[in-house]
């Protein structure tokens, strides 16, 4: 149990960086969740700090030591690998107690401990099975198991959960999280899916091509982006972008489709000033549907619906010429549209964001978040 | 253009070889052809090494007989006897044997083992953990004879010409290449992460390897020695130029000698030829399963 801290680590493989300057720190007992999509650098950020890869620069250090370069054994750290990495060889309690076995504990101990941790992961059944026998589900029980019985200072996780199918996933994630919070263990969890990170973490870590993009709570990326990647990347379906210029309080998109035309409201056109062309991000449930006209609304036409039980997904096209906009909008299932009905979008226009379209960087909004966070929550009571 | 005969043929005309051959089949003499055949293969390979075991019993007339004589009836259970008591140094070129054979085995097998996991586990610079395999394999294209003399030249300014140690080498160098590319292909299906998880829980790197990764890759370490085993114990050529007494003779070279320039001693050919092919033979069905899991890879998933 260990602040965990990154100080400038970059990565590079010939002339490949996979990791370009990584500082962050982990607090004691913390869940964090390296986040972001295949090939940014998470599991390359990860291995630095187990030890089996060698950043080119930067130091590493749990609490007050520098590890940066001490072996992975003298880390007091335990991994959980996305492919198990079981000992074949072994059965089940011979793999969970292992590490006790290297550090020369003598065998009945180990059976015992093995008993208990296997208890903690539910599977004190199976502790004389081969592993060959077991379920995806049930070896990466094994796993996790053999990473806590020397309850180390830190638990690494290279998306552990990423080859079991859906139900056992969520199973697996409520698992994994409340033992994280009862062994209070400082954790590293690396995920390419928003959802689990969003649902585990304390604090996520966003990355982008080998840098961190944002750090902070679910929260906090989701409600406060820091750019545009963060923004578009956190959140299913993902947040509509359109580029506009912006005529007083009045935006239009720099594209065609004229029938997008909304009259900001005076706070929220504050935001914008200084800001005449820009990017707005707006999530698919922060548009509202209506069927037919309104005020301040955009006409657009559905393409296609998508069910999905209490809610659907539209994608409504506006303007009609060849290159019309294309918007994805959650609405209640209660909505009856159909392909190429016209229907009418208003936007709940305090919970867009805007984005300079240089930088990337969310132009501020100002105000309190919190009530942003609590508007979009009553909204989606 | 659909003709009678494309709408016809949704499964295919029997021909009349399908219609013969299935009629083979129900008849069940397609099973006896096969039988048959694999009958008559048995018998071309087992034959030879019926003939020179029972050569064993036979005396030098009854060896040489026509027609010959296909069973022992008057067994000459006295051949194993003379053979050591017309040749004691018999008994040291088993011992030789017996030791070329194990020794070399460990030391090829375990550099073999040590040497392939390096390339497979490990960045050499420029690429060499590719190259060098197959610099290695390369050793074993030319013909080993042309090294004969080169080798013997070195060997005698060395001393090591009829030496044990001098034998071994020779051998070593010989089954190297062939475990090296064996012991690779099996610890390429070990996945690194288990190598990394066994550091994680507190080995060495070489730690991982001895007590994780080589019990992972028995089968290929079995079958690496088998190969080697064979090729030792069975080695003439560099043997025969080698050793030039008795001290460093090995069982080959004294089969060897059973042939002479007037003639062809048979039958304590056969009886020292049994000798040299027991163990062979126990130790191959001994491990035979290892064998063929060897040869037959993915041993290591589970
Ligand atoms: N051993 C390696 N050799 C060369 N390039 C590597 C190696 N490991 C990772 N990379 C490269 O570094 C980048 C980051 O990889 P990685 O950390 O595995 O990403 P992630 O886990 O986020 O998918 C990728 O472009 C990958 O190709
Ligand atoms: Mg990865």
């Amino acid at each position: 149990m260990v602040r965990v801290t990154y100080d400038s680590i970059k990565k590079k493989y010939g002339d490949t960086v996979a990791v370009e300057d990584i500082k962050v720190t982990v607090d004691d007992g913390e869940f964090a969740v390296l986040l972001g999509p295949s090939g940014c650098g998470k599991t390359t950020t990860l291995r630095c700090l187990a030890g089996l890869t060698e950043p080119t620069e930067g130091t590493i250090r749990l609490g007050d030591h520098d590890v940066t370069d001490v072996h992975p054994k003298n880390r007091n750290i335990a991994m959980v690998f996305q492919q198990f990495a079981l000992y074949p060889h072994m059965n089940v309690w011979q793999n969970i107690s292992y590490p006790l076995k290297v550090d020369g504990v003598d065998k009945e101990t180990r059976r015992e401990r093995a008993r208990e941790v296997a208890e903690m992961v539910e599977i004190e059944e199976l502790l004389d099975r081969d592993v060959g026998q077991l379920s995806g589900g049930q070896r990466q029980r094994v796993a996790l198991g053999r990473a806590m019985i020397r309850r180390p200072a830190v638990f690494l996780m290279d998306e552990p959960l990423a080859s079991l199918d859906a139900k056992l996933k969520v199973d697996m994630r409520s698992r994994i999280k409340v033992l994280q919070q009862d062994l209070g263990i400082t954790t590293l969890y690396v995920t390419h899916d928003q959802e689990e990170a969003m649902t585990l973490g304390d604090k996520l870590i966003v990355m982008d091509d080998g840098n961190i993009q944002q750090v902070g709570s679910p929260d906090k990326v989701y409600h406060e982006p820091k750019n545009r990647f963060v923004a578009g990347f956190i959140g299913s379906p993902t947040m509509n972008f359109i580029e506009v210029e912006r005529d007083g309080r009045t935006i239009r998109p720099v594209h065609g489709a004229a029938e997008f035309a909304v009259d900001l409201d005076d706070e929220v056109a504050a935001r914008y000033e200084g800001h005449d062309r820009f990017e707005i991000g707006v999530r698919p449930q922060y548009f509202k549907l209506h069927t037919a006209q309104t005020d301040n609304a955009i006409r657009g036409q559905v393409k296609v619906t998508e069910p999905m039980g209490d809610e659907q997904l539209i994608d409504v096209l506006v303007g009609e010429d060849e290159d019309p906009l294309e918007l994805t909008v959650k609405a209640p299932s209660t909505i009856d549209v159909a392909r190429n009905d016209e229907v009418w979008l208003t936007i709940q226009q305090e919970l867009i964001h805007g984005f300079d379209l240089d930088s990337g960087e969310r132009i501020a909004e100002g105000g309190d978040q919190r009530q942003r966070v609590a508007a979009s929550r009553a909204e989606a009571e | 253009m659909a003709t009678e005969q494309d709408t016809a043929q949704p499964y295919g005309e029997q021909s009349d070889l399908e219609q013969l051959y299935e009629r083979l089949v129900e008849t069940g003499l397609a099973k006896l052809a096969v039988y048959a055949g694999l009958g008559v293969f048995l018998v071309w390979t087992l034959f030879p090494v019926y003939w020179l075991v029972t050569a064993t019993l036979k005396t030098r007339e009854t060896l040489l007989s026509f027609p010959p004589q296909w069973i022992p009836f008057d067994a000459q259970l006295g051949n194993f006897a003379a053979l050591f008591a017309q040749r004691p140094e018999f008994f040291q070129f088993i011992l030789n044997s017996v030791i070329v054979t194990i020794v070399t085995t460990i030391i090829a097998t375990s550099i073999g083992a040590a040497a392939a996991y390096g390339f497979v586990a490990f960045d050499f610079p420029y690429n060499l953990d590719f190259h060098l395999p197959f610099y290695i394999l390369s050793t074993r294209f030319m013909p080993p004879i042309v090294t004969i003399i080169p080798l013997f030249v070195i060997y005698r300014s060395f001393g090591l010409v009829n030496t044990l140690p001098g034998l071994i080498l020779t051998y070593v160098m010989f089954n190297i290449p062939f475990a090296v590319w064996m012991m690779k292909g099996f610890f390429e299906e070990v996945p690194r992460s288990i190598v990394e998880s066994a550091m994680i829980d507190g080995h060495t790197h070489v730690g991982a390897f001895v007590k994780i990764v080589l019990p992972l890759v028995k089968p290929g370490l079995i079958a690496s020695a088998i190969f080697t085993i064979i090729i030792t114990w069975n080695e003439l050529l560099f043997a025969i130029i080698l050793s030039q007494n008795a001290s460093a003779m090995t069982i080959p070279v004294g089969l060897a000698s059973f042939i002479t320039k007037y003639s062809v001693q048979w039958v304590n050919m056969s009886v020292a030829g049994t000798i040299a092919l027991v163990p062979v033979l126990v130790f191959a069905f001994v491990a035979r399963e290892q064998l063929v899991s060897g040869f037959s890879m993915g041993a290591v998933q589970k």
